[in-house]
């Protein structure tokens, strides 16, 4: 994810400044934002803006501030006020193409994009954000051009390798996407997958007497997704153990050849070489022809099954078809506002004859059932799931799974389920573009958003859908 | 020594404090310490068997400031104040006779009466039950039985005593039958009902009373004619009876002749000598002039009717104790916690249950007797069972606990299948009760404001069905306040209240959904109205019961709900009762603040 670039070194004084005491507050000011101190910043900006209500570079610090204080439409407001005193200055059209992007503006944040470039076309920065801007407008094709040019301009560049793997992937551009998608690791803020080593990430030799440690490394998704690789390694390693959480070690166990499954590093055991889960399709070399979709390659636990099964013939009533819900991911997810949606966009499912919904949504999002007053009825298990191998057993059970791209889609599809897919305008790369099925879940069906934000298309095709399900 | 207890006592039983309410029975001695007293005791007894009152009076006072637990002494007296109408010295003395001796029948009969009387049914029930256990054979204890369960709407019981005693007399008294076929007219057996009425005009036809309940019930019956004669007799018996005219204005409201209606409530106010009309015949009146379309003065006669009964009863919301124990609730139904509670087995056989939710006046009675109508499923009307087990449950889990709390005892080793116990106590009580009809598999409970413990009867019976009746809230918040009803913490007897306890039970709702997997179906009233059939079936296929085409036609189901709706379900589906609230939008104004954000939740709006 791009970040908000301050300002290069230290502000440059400007003509008719009391360049001393203004220059040191705006530092004393950044230097509080630094600490973490949003309040103080603000208060300091806001004090020198009484004062000097038109200085572009304390508007443009202080629409950093609003921004980091969720504060968007004051931060566009300053920006726009800096740009009017200073329009030449391509960090703050650079800045600007940033927060209208977030703020899903994205004609403004292309033209903003387009005058930084123009203004500084040798500013990887520029370039990058630009390049993000046209990823969230599905145009891959820009977006690619411009992540390699911010690469040609700084190689280091991880985000720009990362937007560049993730444009390769959509376009299912597998080989040297997974190259570039290596730097994911190298993205600012991102731990490392596993603590210090001298051991070398495997590289997908043989190892015939050797242990090679996987890791769970991404989301719960990523790791359903990618654990149907384990078969493989462990055709070609001696031993294979698998670092993930206690909660997905229900789905990981289920992989043949796995020695076994650990959750805290201590109980690391030692090991010639390391892999991320999700570096295995690099290692395997996967291609499009060559995506290996073993479903079902999870299943639930017999012991489960049956108590569900009582379960929910207790609740469903006779002859409903039910329809698995789930309308929400982790919040914490760098683009949960894209791929989330409010309960009540699902709706249109809620006021079909002879549909249950049945909520699988678990975290804060479950509190949304409360205000369903639908007509049809939706059993909220959520309250009543411990972990996924209910949610197993469950899948197993339903008609019908809908959902947004979150790790149910990856259990469901992972266990052969169907389940109806519903993606943001601008997807996951993994759901790659302009088709509505995946080669990794074959019993999957996309439903893609014709325009950012719009949930109603989708919706209704899902509806077409689920009213003809036998 | 308290400053006041030398004073008379606030009861207005003309004994000192000391020796009345403020009394400490441990001082008292022995019975036969006052012994030397019988004599004055037996005149005063004999003074008021011959009316010198004043004498009677007199000595039993002196009695008492000697020995205040003299038995004899507090029985005149009370009869005194009594029948002086001094109702709060009257119950006083009752009862400490019934505490200085628990085995006094006559003494714990007239404490269960007076009770009666004055509506508390909850604590009259205790001592009627005192009264068949120390009297088994008496038939007044069965009759005070018969009577307090009648109006406690546990029908079925109060007959099973009504007939004990009429067993025990080995006669057929005329009262004792008009109460029974009251009785049986709550269970909706008209017929039987019918042949009781005749029965007992027949011996004593000069019974005000009996000739009233008759009329009643023939109006439920929806034969009018018969109700305006029985009526003509009761009025020729006891002309200008204020009961008898209002049951004459319900007659004519029934039959739409509403100007009718309003010109006796008219009569009943000029007879009142200054007293105004009472609350009944206030929200009657209000209720006359909401149907001609004269909604501002309808707005005031309710609002006097409330105000009246405020002023009579002193009955106010219990904000504090609602609020508290919806936090209880909330606090103890969390996702969390109910993933480790048991829940109650399922049922294999046996009658199935199926909850209709809903506040008061939402139409909880008119699905009920939609789906009543189905052959398969059975009206189990207002039952106060739920209640009951919430009640019992911290005995039957052997809890130091109260409610909901004690549901943690549920996790102890003894206790883990505690609330099979519950639904198999509950369904016990639905045998007793006895209302299934042949053929049906299901039976519905639809006690107002149920909703309070959705919670605990999805714990107890994880796979019923609950059917949560909405309605605009304006327009529930006007019909309560246009109706008498005590459910909810008596929030019925202001706006403000009714509107607070709305929002409070619609929260404790969508806690519960948040928290626990229901099987919980929502049913706009105003749906049911707009179109019957698509409604009813989906409740039915909710429920999984076949359609049936006889729901639909509802209104001709005889059953007889003992709610205040019952005049509306006997009729077909009409559309003037939905958004009734419009024209009363500036009455209702203080309120919209209150109801606004669960009006536009629950996905109405407010209409100018």
């Amino acid at each position: 994810m791009p970040s908000l670039s301050p300002m290069a070194p230290a502000p440059m004084p400007r003509a008719g400044d009391q360049a001393g005491p203004l220059a040191a507050r705006l530092a004393a000011a950044a230097a509080r934002e630094a600490a973490g101190d949003l309040e103080a910043a603000e208060d300091i900006l806001s004090a020198v803006l009484m004062e000097a209500p038109d200085h572009p570079d304390a508007l443009h610090q202080a629409a950093l501030v609003s921004f980091a204080r969720m504060r968007r439409r004051e931060a566009v407001s300053r920006l726009e006020r800096a740009i009017a005193a200073a329009p030449g200055t391509p960090l703050f059209h650079r800045n600007l193409c940033e927060i209208q992007r977030a703020r899903g503006e994205l004609d403004s944040a292309l033209h903003h994009g387009r005058t930084a470039v123009a203004l500084a076309p040798h500013d990887p920065g520029a370039a990058y954000n630009l390049c993000v801007v046209h990823s969230d407008r599905m145009e891959i094709e820009e977006a690619i051009r411009l992540a390699r040019r911010a690469i040609a301009l700084d190689p280091g560049m991880a985000g720009a390798h990362f937007e560049l793997a993730e444009g390769l992937l959509l376009n299912g551009r597998f080989a040297e996407g997974w190259e570039e998608y290596e730097w994911r690791f190298r993205l600012p803020n991102v731990a490392p997958p596993l603590p210090q080593t001298d051991r070398p990430q495997w590289d997908g030799a043989p190892l015939p007497g050797g242990t090679v440690l996987l890791i769970a490394d991404q989301g719960f998704g990523d790791s359903i997704q990618f654990c149907r690789y384990i078969p493989q390694v462990a055709r070609r390693c001696a031993r294979v153990v698998v670092a993930c959480s206690i909660e997905l070690q229900p789905i990981i166990r289920q992989q043949s050849g796995l020695a076994f499954c650990f959750d805290r590093w201590e109980q690391a055991p030692a090991f010639d070489a390391y892999c991320p889960l999700s570096g295995l399709p690099r290692v395997f070399g996967t291609d499009l022809p060559s995506v290996p979709a073993p479903v079902p390659y999870v299943a639930p636990p017999p012991a489960k099954v049956g108590p569900w099964a009582a379960r929910l013939d207790g609740l469903v009533p006779r002859g409903m078809k039910r329809v698995g819900i789930v309308w929400a991911g982790r919040p914490t997810h760098g683009n949960d506002l894209n791929r989330s949606m409010p309960l009540e966009a699902l709706t249109p499912l809620g006021e079909m004859e002879g549909v249950a919904l049945i909520s699988l949504q678990m975290g804060a999002a479950m509190a949304q059932v409360a205000h369903h007053y639908g007509p049809a009825p939706l059993m909220n298990l959520g309250a009543e799931i411990a972990d996924f191998t209910d949610t197993m057993a469950i899948l197993h059970l339903l008609d019908h799974v809908v959902a947004v791209d979150t790790s149910i889609v990856h259990l469901a599809g992972a266990m052969g389920r169907p389940v109806s897919v519903l993606l943001p305008f601008a997807p996951d790369w993994r759901w790659m573009r302009d088709r509505d099925d995946s080669p990794w879940y074959p019993t999957a069906r996309l439903f893609r958003q014709p325009a950012p934000g719009d949930w109603a298309e989708p919706v209704r095709r899902v509806c077409a859908q689920v009213a003809r399900l036998p | 020594m308290s400053v006041f207890s030398s004073g008379p006592c606030a009861c207005g039983s003309g004994l000192r404090a000391v020796g009345c309410c403020q009394l400490d029975l441990n001082t008292l001695g022995p019975a036969s310490g006052s012994r030397h007293l019988l004599p004055v005791v037996d005149e005063a007894i004999a003074c008021h068997a011959r009316g010198a009152v004043a004498e009677a009076e007199r000595l039993c006072l002196e009695v008492l400031e000697l020995a205040p637990g003299q038995g004899g002494a507090l029985a005149v007296l009370y009869q005194i104040r009594k029948a002086q109408g001094a109702a709060s010295a009257a119950e006083a003395l009752v009862r400490r006779l019934v505490l200085i001796d628990p085995n006094n029948v006559w003494a714990t009969q007239e404490l269960a009466l007076l009770l009666f009387s004055s509506g508390d049914l909850g604590e009259a029930e205790i001592h009627a039950r005192n009264g068949v256990r120390i009297a088994p054979v008496d038939p007044q204890s069965h009759n005070l039985m018969g009577m307090i369960l009648t109006e406690a709407n546990r029908p079925q019981v109060g007959e099973f005593h009504y007939r004990r005693a009429l067993e025990l007399l080995g006669d057929r008294p005329a009262i004792l039958l008009a109460n029974l076929a009251w009785n049986l007219k709550n269970q909706g057996r008209i017929a039987e009902a019918r042949a009781l009425y005749e029965e007992s005009v027949a011996h004593a036809p000069a019974v005000v009373q009996t000739l009233l309940g008759w009329a009643r019930m023939e109006e439920t019956d929806r034969d009018f004619a018969r109700a305006d004669a029985l009526l003509d007799q009761a009025e020729a018996l006891a002309p200008a009876h204020p009961s008898v005219l209002l049951h004459r204005a319900v007659v004519r409201g029934r039959t739409k002749d509403y100007a009718a209606a309003l010109a006796i409530l008219d009569r009943i106010e000029q007879h009142s000598a200054g007293e105004g009309l009472g609350t009944n015949e206030l929200l009657e009146k209000g209720r006359l002039l909401d149907k001609i379309g004269r909604h501002d003065e309808a707005f005031a006669a309710f609002a006097a009717g409330k105000r009246k009964h405020v002023e009579q009863s002193g009955a106010l919301y219990l904000a504090d104790e609602a609020a508290q124990m919806t936090a209880r609730l909330k606090a103890f139904f969390t996702s969390g916690r109910l993933r480790i509670v048991p829940r109650a087995k399922p049922i294999g056989s046996g009658p199935r249950a199926m909850f209709i939710l809903g506040f008061p006046r939402s139409g909880t009675t008119m699905v009920e007797q939609m789906l009543s109508a189905h052959p398969q499923v059975s009206a189990g009307d207002e039952l106060p069972l739920v209640h009951d087990v919430a009640n019992m449950l911290p005995r039957m889990l052997n809890s130091p606990l109260a409610y909901p709390e004690a549901l943690a005892d549920l996790w102890m080793g003894d206790q883990h299948e505690g609330l099979d116990n519950l639904r198999d106590y509950y369904l016990q009580r639905i045998r007793q009760l006895g209302f299934m009809k042949p053929g049906a598999t299901h039976f519905t409970d639809k006690m107002p404001l149920n909703e309070m413990h959705m919670g605990l009867i999805a714990l107890i019976f994880p796979d019923a069905p609950l059917i949560h009746v909405l309605r605009h809230p304006l327009d529930v918040v006007l019909s309560v306040y246009s109706n008498h009803l005590t459910h909810g913490f008596y929030c019925s007897n202001a706006l403000e209240t009714i509107a607070q306890h709305y929002v409070l039970m619609l929260d404790l709702v969508e806690h519960y959904r948040r928290e626990m997997t229901l099987k919980y179906l929502p049913v706009r009233y105003e749906d049911i109205v707009a179109d019957q059939e698509k409604h009813l079936r989906r409740m039915l296929a909710f429920a999984d019961l076949p359609f049936d085409a006889r729901c639909l036609s509802f209104h001709e189901n005889r059953r007889y709900a003992r709610t205040a709706s019952y005049a509306q379900v006997a009729e077909p589906l009409y559309d003037r009762s939905r958004f009734r609230y419009i024209p009363y939008l500036k009455h209702l104004a203080p309120v919209i603040p209150i109801l606004e954000p669960a009006i536009l939740r629950l996905g109405y709006s407010i209409h100018a």
